[in-house]
């Protein structure tokens, strides 16, 4: 079975800082795979080269058998690449229908067709309240929401989250981890930054750990909390998955 | 900023009362009545001249606004794409004896072709760089106009021949001066309009609010950005030929000017960035005041209107930055709250 | 427009090309260190508050009529005039930071554009009613002949004015150094969040930094009265100018501004003599769009910072 998306040797410096260095791994259609590490770890990074937003110094980046390293954001998304931003970037102008849209409108042609889809994801989001308010008006948590609503309107076949559990209640973040957990069998591949531990370490079946540029473990949930180096690099202590 | 976003509330089937994206309000519908009366009726010809100018100033600020509203390319430097226009058609007429109904097409292609590179050029400049950089090319462009004389007449300018007829589209009655201007702004008003409410018309907000989030759902910012800017330099350009048939005179000192190029920005932010209706509200209430204070106080004011556009653009600025069309929608809505 | 004082200088110098140039070379550096004084206001303005002020060349215009009136009504020689304009113009910075900066701080970019535009409009109209479109000037006032400098020859206004420009830049660079005003300045330019986090009063520290930069117009203005004629729309020249000099030597660098002032000096000074006068302001237009293409940070600015555009 190919990989929907490899990764080999992605190296990306600024000045003499390696942020991103020699990362392999792949991906296959239909997986739910989580990406933890300390701050700093080069996460960010990682998805910024994944998805275009910047070039990488050296290795490659292979998308459905692809060599796309390099390629402009807006390639990605039109390749079924989609991300969502840490910090939130909705457009301040536009309805919280309209952001949601205007990422249907990839694949829809007409506003109106894009705007029903929206409508039809803002409800599973859990945002069918705030389908009319300004995007002014949403917190943070909200706001993240918006994020997974606007990234799952592009019709992805790959999907990069990016912290979107700060800032919820537990109630949410169970919802929302419902929701994430359900995306491989609507045929979503899920790559998942997250620093609420107790979410992605019961619902990914494979997590990689980023450690200063470098991926330092890559494995199941079970096995991450006895590894040392993990331990060590992020998990402090032995961490119990009851 | 924009005109009311779209909402799943929306009445379908029932006429809105005040102009939104996507549809055709009553408020517009009344307002293309009363051009069309102040066309047919015999008006004398100071007030014609008045409104010739006022809708003229309506399609340039509409033509300036799709750059500048809907793209966020704020330019300071939009008389060049109009002397562009104007002197392209110009020339060719008198040349070449070619009609200006053909040349100010070309003209327009010019003008958009100019726009073109300078944005592809400016491409990684934001905020305040780019409209130095707009401000800049303006100049360079008048500078050369004034210098190439044996082109364009230089300082001394450049007259059309005012032979009335249709083909030299000089005509004598200021009727169908008013007509043809009217004809410009509604064209440009219904291009507004059909942008403002499609897809390409949301890449443009999206890709001016957050260039990264656009790019990131599909998005092409630079392309978008690029054909808003030609768009805005072609229909710019066509204003500056029809008022070159209209003035039978340029040159480069009044045409490609700062203040003509601040005049095309000052109109829409007045009026209300980034709606279709709001540069037309700028125009219709600037271009007369500014004639009637002309008129008014003479000579002796010199600059009076100016400096009191300055002192009303501040105040505007800082107190209803959506301007007139905002003011106006804010209103709609405390109407509509307190409906039943 | 061109200054006095430079084809003048390159006439009278008859000794064969190489001491044309050398003489063209010279009088631009002096004239090139006056229009950067005259654009450190700008620059400075811009690095901390990150807005560009439209309204520039008319606190300019503004200062310059100050200093001719004194002139013309008092006897005051406009070198002396800096003592009563510098604190003008700083006052001016204060009414006009308060009444239009501070509140279009806080909202989108273009609103702050609009408003010093607006500002810059009407500051012109008023003056041109208030006074007359003619053009008016200062009597020469240090005797009117040139010195020798070396094998040059340059008016005493150019060599104070070049010496003025150097000691301000010299100033500015020590302030910004060793004061607390200065590191606190240093500190919202690099990242005001985290200054205002550290106790730095930043709202106060953009006050002081536009005042300032008003009063730095302030000074510019007395140095140049005496070259330049005062007229009600002279602003657009010089800001042009300034607009230029401040991207070629990089937003918010005073040195950059210094550098860039006089590689501008010495580019109108060469072109005015050997193209045309009139394509000598085309030239910088064009040498500022290059800039842009190739460097927009500037000579000494921070990279990326125009890509980056405004913090919105």
């Amino acid at each position: 079975m190919t990989a929907l998306l490899e990764v080999r040797q992605l190296t990306r410096t600024f000045g003499a800082l390696a942020a991103v260095a020699g990362v392999s791994f792949s991906v296959r259609q239909g997986e739910l795979v989580g990406l933890i590490g300390p701050n700093g770890a080069g996460k960010s990074t990682l998805y910024n080269l994944i998805a275009g937003a910047i070039a990488p110094t050296s290795g490659e980046i292979v998308f459905q058998d692809r060599p796309v390293a390099g390629w402009k954001p807006y390639q990605a998304a039109r390749a079924g690449v989609a991300r969502t931003f840490q910090i939130p970037k909705p457009y301040r102008h536009l309805s919280v229908l309209e952001n949601v849209a205007l990422s249907a409108m990839l694949h829809d042609r007409t506003v109106a067709a894009a705007c029903e889809s929206a409508q039809a994801i803002l409800t599973d989001v859990g945002l069918a309240d705030y389908v009319d308010a300004p995007v002014g008006n949403l917190t943070v948590g909200l706001l993240k929401r918006l994020e997974v609503a606007r990234a799952l309107a592009l019709r992805p076949s790959l999907v990069l989250f990016d912290e979107i559990m700060a800032g919820l209640t537990p109630s949410e973040v169970r919802g929302m981890t419902n929701l994430v957990a359900g995306l491989p069998a609507r045929g979503i591949t899920v790559i998942w930054v997250e620093h609420v531990l107790y979410a992605i370490m019961k619902t990914a079946p494979r997590i990689m750990v980023l450690h200063r540029g470098e991926l330092i473990a890559d494995a199941a949930p079970e096995v991450l909390v006895k590894d040392p180096a993990v331990i060590k690099a992020y998990l402090g202590e032995e961490m119990s998955l009851a | 900023m924009d005109a009311a976003p779209l909402t799943s509330k929306r009445r379908t089937g029932r006429w809105r009362l005040l102009p939104e994206r996507g549809t055709i309000s009553l408020f517009e519908l009344l307002l293309l009545a009363i051009c069309l009366v102040l066309v047919a009726v015999p008006l004398p010809q100071y007030l014609q001249d008045v409104l010739i100018q006022t809708f003229l100033w309506a399609g340039l600020a509409l033509a300036w606004n799709i750059a500048g509203g809907f793209a966020g390319l704020i330019s300071f430097g939009h008389a060049a794409f109009f002397g562009i226009g104007a002197y392209t058609s110009s020339i060719l007429a008198a040349n070449y004896g070619l009609t200006p109904w053909i040349g100010l097409w070309i003209g327009g292609a010019l003008a958009a072709a100019f726009g073109a590179v300078l944005t592809l050029v400016c491409a990684r400049l934001r905020g305040p760089f780019f409209i130095l950089s707009t401000l800049a090319a303006a100049e360079v462009v008048r500078i050369a106009a004034l210098n190439w004389a044996a082109l364009t007449g230089g300082a001394e300018g450049f007259s059309i021949l005012p032979i009335a007829s249709i083909a030299n589209m000089v005509f004598e009655s200021k009727t169908t001066y008013a007509a043809l201007m009217l004809g410009y702004f509604l064209l440009i008003y219904v291009i507004t309009k059909a942008v403002e409410g499609s897809r390409y018309g949301y890449y443009l907000f999206a890709a001016r609010d957050d260039e990264e989030a656009a790019s990131a759902a599909g998005v092409n910012p630079l392309l978008a950005r690029t054909g808003a800017m030609c768009l805005s330099a072609f229909l710019a350009g066509i204003g500056g030929s029809l008022f070159a048939q209209y003035f039978l005179f340029l040159d480069p000192t009044h045409v490609i000017s700062p203040e003509l190029s601040f005049q095309f920005a000052l109109l829409p932010a007045l009026g209300g960035l980034g709606t279709a209706i709001g540069p037309v509200l700028g125009s219709f209430v600037i271009t007369p005041l500014s004639e009637l204070l002309r008129s008014y106080f003479g000579g002796a004011g010199a600059g009076l209107h100016l400096a009191i556009y300055g002192a009303v653009l501040v105040v505007v600025m800082l107190y209803f930055p959506s301007g007139i069309a905002g003011a106006l929608q804010r209103l709609a809505e405390r109407g509509r709250k307190g409906a039943p | 427009m061109v200054p006095c004082g430079i084809p003048t200088y390159a006439a009278r110098v008859s000794n064969g090309t190489m001491t044309t140039v050398g003489q063209l070379v010279f009088s631009g550096l002096l004239i090139g260190g006056i229009y950067a004084l005259m654009s450190i206001g700008l620059t400075l303005i811009f690095g901390v508050l990150r807005i560009v002020n439209f309204a520039h060349g008319e606190f300019l215009m503004v200062a310059m009529y100050g200093a001719w009136a004194m002139t013309r009504y008092l006897g005051l020689n406009p070198y002396y005039s800096i003592v009563a304009i510098v604190p003008a113009m700083f006052l001016f910075g204060i009414v006009v930071h308060r009444l239009i900066v501070m509140p279009a701080l806080d909202k989108p970019h273009l609103v702050v554009v609009f408003a010093t535009m607006g500002l810059s409009i009407l500051m012109q109209n008023v003056a041109l009613m208030a006074l007359s479109a003619d053009l008016q000037d200062v009597p020469p006032i240090l005797g009117g002949r040139s010195f020798t400098f070396g094998p040059f020859y340059a008016k005493p206004e150019l060599l104070i004015g070049f010496a003025v420009a150097v000691a301000c830049t010299l100033g500015l660079r020590f302030m910004l150094q060793a004061t607390y005003l200065g590191k606190a300045i240093r500190a919202t330019v690099q990242d005001g969040e985290a200054a205002q986090l550290m106790g730095v009063p930043v709202p106060r520290i953009f006050l002081i930094t536009f005042a300032a930069g008003s009063a730095l117009v302030g000074l510019s203005a007395c140095i140049m009265t005496p070259l330049f004629s005062v007229f009600p729309t002279v602003g657009l020249n010089f800001v042009l100018i300034a607009f230029v000099i401040v991207v070629l030597g990089g937003m918010g660098s005073i040195e950059g501004a210094l550098l860039g002032g006089i590689c501008i000096g010495i580019v109108q000074s060469l072109s005015s003599y050997y193209i045309a006068p009139a394509f000598g302001q085309m030239f910088f237009f064009m040498l500022f769009l290059l800039v842009m293409i190739f460097r927009p940070a500037g000579l000494l600015g921070r990279k990326g910072e125009a890509t980056l555009g405004i913090n919105d």
